[in-house]
């Protein structure tokens, strides 16, 4: 009934018009983004470079031999793997907690709290070249100023230049850093929501700080929780450019992100577009992100259900 | 949320404790605070300060004050970097996508948002699964390639004309329209093109805000596919550029530190501005139940 007066034989509108509309941009998603996200499995099985008018060979699962099994590369690619695990939970845990911390203080009616917020906030908006270059400067090894702290203690690094496990603990430090500030906008957003009459019927209980976080704040932040928890693992899994700004390429130091980029434009130590080799090492880590994102979820959704019911 | 954490404490245990509790948990809050500042605040001052500096008093002491701070840096990384033209890139791609974008993606949001055509939902859930999917990154490349779009301004821009998050937040907005505008707009004769253009684009401007703010920002912020798609000095956006100046002039930290802080200013300024919609938008949909 309603509609009769847009579309149809009464209407004013034609029903295709909307349809022609919205060609263009369902094309463009098609054509740009769903349709090479989904290429990139076929892609895995072939020895696509990157030279124009290339063959394209169909090589069935040597790129994942290669990648798994093959000698000494394989096992620096399962390094990374490993490493992109490691990364993921360090970022995840200490992201989350800081960002749940920094949250709790300025949900207080504190003078400067504005101040506070935007700050932790800014480096979101940076960008990796940004952020990055603003560490790298802050972390040189000599007379740099986190050399001076270091100094005071007597103790001495070389920061990003030093041993790779060292590198590689800066840049989580420095992803921490730059994107704690989201977790703590979400988790803010997340304590608004929260009624005060909740806190007042504790209150009558008897009810003390720490116990009102834990029966009220914490369960009803839950919405708040999960997305946090679950944009946390698969953020780091799949975040990688601050390695590229910092440290670059080195060994020891390399996540499966930075390997297909690597790999796939000759930005490793070799100068070939290994492009089918890249879309393999990217199916494995979509397959990380899989695995690891599911359980997150079945998680989320148990905590949830426990919680809210 | 009008009560905060305090007084909610304040309440619970009574008067005369709660003001001394209070007032040590306020003193234990704005310490925390404060050493999470240093972190935050010393490395930007550090920024400022290296950038101020002459590169031979840097040289001598890295981590020491400007003595006679200068601006001289900042006129140096200007022209050394070629700065006018990788920031006049920048704009030119941020502004074309980001107008390309918005543009198509009304037209495709608004229908779905009403379910005027069969299978509408089925495309929206084409939107979320983009999201959950491997990177596009090497057919994508490939696909330009063989367009003959590589090291191409258009090929460039044609990747920055997506964003599923932001069609997401644009279809939930407009279903907060109601339908019984579209039927008076079509009674009254208005084309389904100008209803969507004078009418509902007006009514959703905060969420067309956001989604704006937030696309602009990354394409701005965008340093990987540069990577990748540009090859020719003369089409580098700012991001690219800086790094390329970084990699040449490696150890010149004071004209780094001044090209940082040429790029950081205008997502400063606007972050300034328009800091409600950014931060709306990264919470929008992420705590309700």
């Amino acid at each position: 009934m309603q509609r009769n007066y847009l579309f149809g034989s009464e209407g004013r509108w034609s029903r295709l018009t909307p349809i022609y509309l919205l060609i263009p941009g369902v094309l463009l998603y098609l054509v740009i983004a769903l349709g090479p996200s989904m290429a990139t499995a076929a892609y895995s099985f072939t020895d696509a470079s990157g030279l124009r008018g290339a063959d394209v060979n169909w090589v069935g699962f040597d790129n994942y031999n290669e990648f798994l099994f093959e000698g000494l590369a394989s096992r620096d690619n399962l390094a990374a793997t490993v490493r992109t695990l490691q990364f993921s939970v360090l970022v995840t845990f200490i992201q989350f907690t800081l960002g749940l911390i920094l949250a709790l203080l300025l949900n207080q009616k504190l003078k400067g709290r504005t101040f506070f917020r935007t700050l932790f906030f800014i480096p979101v908006i940076l960008g990796v070249v940004i952020q990055g270059l603003m560490w790298k400067l802050f972390l040189l090894p000599r007379g740099g100023p986190m050399a001076s702290i270091f100094g005071l203690f007597g103790a001495e690094s070389e920061f990003l230049g030093g041993l790779p496990s060292e590198a590689f603990m800066w840049v989580v430090i420095v992803q921490i850093w730059a994107n704690v500030g989201v977790t703590m906008v979400i988790f803010l957003a997340g304590m608004q929501t929260i009624s005060d009459d909740l806190y007042e019927a504790a209150r009558i209980d008897g009810a003390g700080g720490w116990q009102l976080f834990k029966s009220i704040t914490w369960p009803q932040l839950t919405p708040a929780i999960n997305t946090n928890f679950l944009l946390n693992i698969v953020g780091s899994l799949q975040a990688w450019q601050l390695f590229l700004v910092l440290v670059g390429y080195k060994n020891g130091t390399q996540v499966l992100g930075y390997l297909v980029f690597a790999e796939g434009f000759g930005q490793g130590e070799s100068p070939a577009f290994r492009q089918g080799f890249a879309a393999a090492a990217s199916i494995v880590l979509f397959f990380l992100v899989l695995v690891i994102g599911f359980a997150a979820n079945k998680y989320v959704s148990w905590r949830e259900e426990r919680y809210v019911g | 949320m009008s009560t905060s954490l305090d007084t909610r404490f304040k309440k619970i245990v009574g008067s005369e404790s709660a003001s001394t509790r209070s007032r040590w948990l306020k003193i234990a809050s704005y310490v925390v605070l404060g050493i999470f500042s240093i972190f935050y605040i010393w490395p930007l001052f550090m920024l400022v300060n290296t950038s101020l500096r002459p590169f031979t008093e840097y040289l001598q002491d890295p981590g020491g004050l400007a003595s006679s701070p200068s601006l001289a840096n900042f006129g140096d990384a200007w022209e050394l970097a070629n700065f006018p033209q990788y920031m006049l890139n920048s704009a030119l791609y941020t502004f074309t996508a980001t107008a390309i974008f918005i543009a198509s993606s009304l037209f495709v949001a608004f229908p779905i948002a009403r379910g005027y055509f069969k299978g509408s939902k089925a495309l929206l859930t084409l939107y979320v699964v983009a999201l959950f999917l491997p990177p596009a990154l090497i057919p994508q490349f490939q696909l330009i390639l063989n367009l003959g779009l590589y090291n191409t301004r258009p090929g460039f821009i044609l990747l920055f004309l997506i964003n599923p998050i932001g069609m997401i937040i644009l279809v939930n907005y407009m279903k907060s329209i109601p339908k019984e505008l579209d039927e008076s707009a079509a009674v009254d004769g208005a084309s389904y093109t100008r209803y969507v253009f004078k009418v509902i684009f007006p009514l959703i401007r905060p969420a067309v805000a956001t989604v704006t703010v937030l696309h602009a920002i990354g394409i701005w912020n965008e340093l990987i596919l540069p990577t990748i798609y540009l090859t020719d000095p003369a089409l580098y956006p700012i991001t690219r550029g800086l790094i390329v100046f970084e990699g040449v002039y490696g150890n010149n930290w004071p004209g780094i530190a001044a090209a940082v802080l040429m790029l950081m200013i205008p997502i400063l300024v606007l972050f300034m501005f328009l800091q409600r919609y950014i931060i709306g938008g990264l919470t929008a949909g992420a705590v309700k139940g």
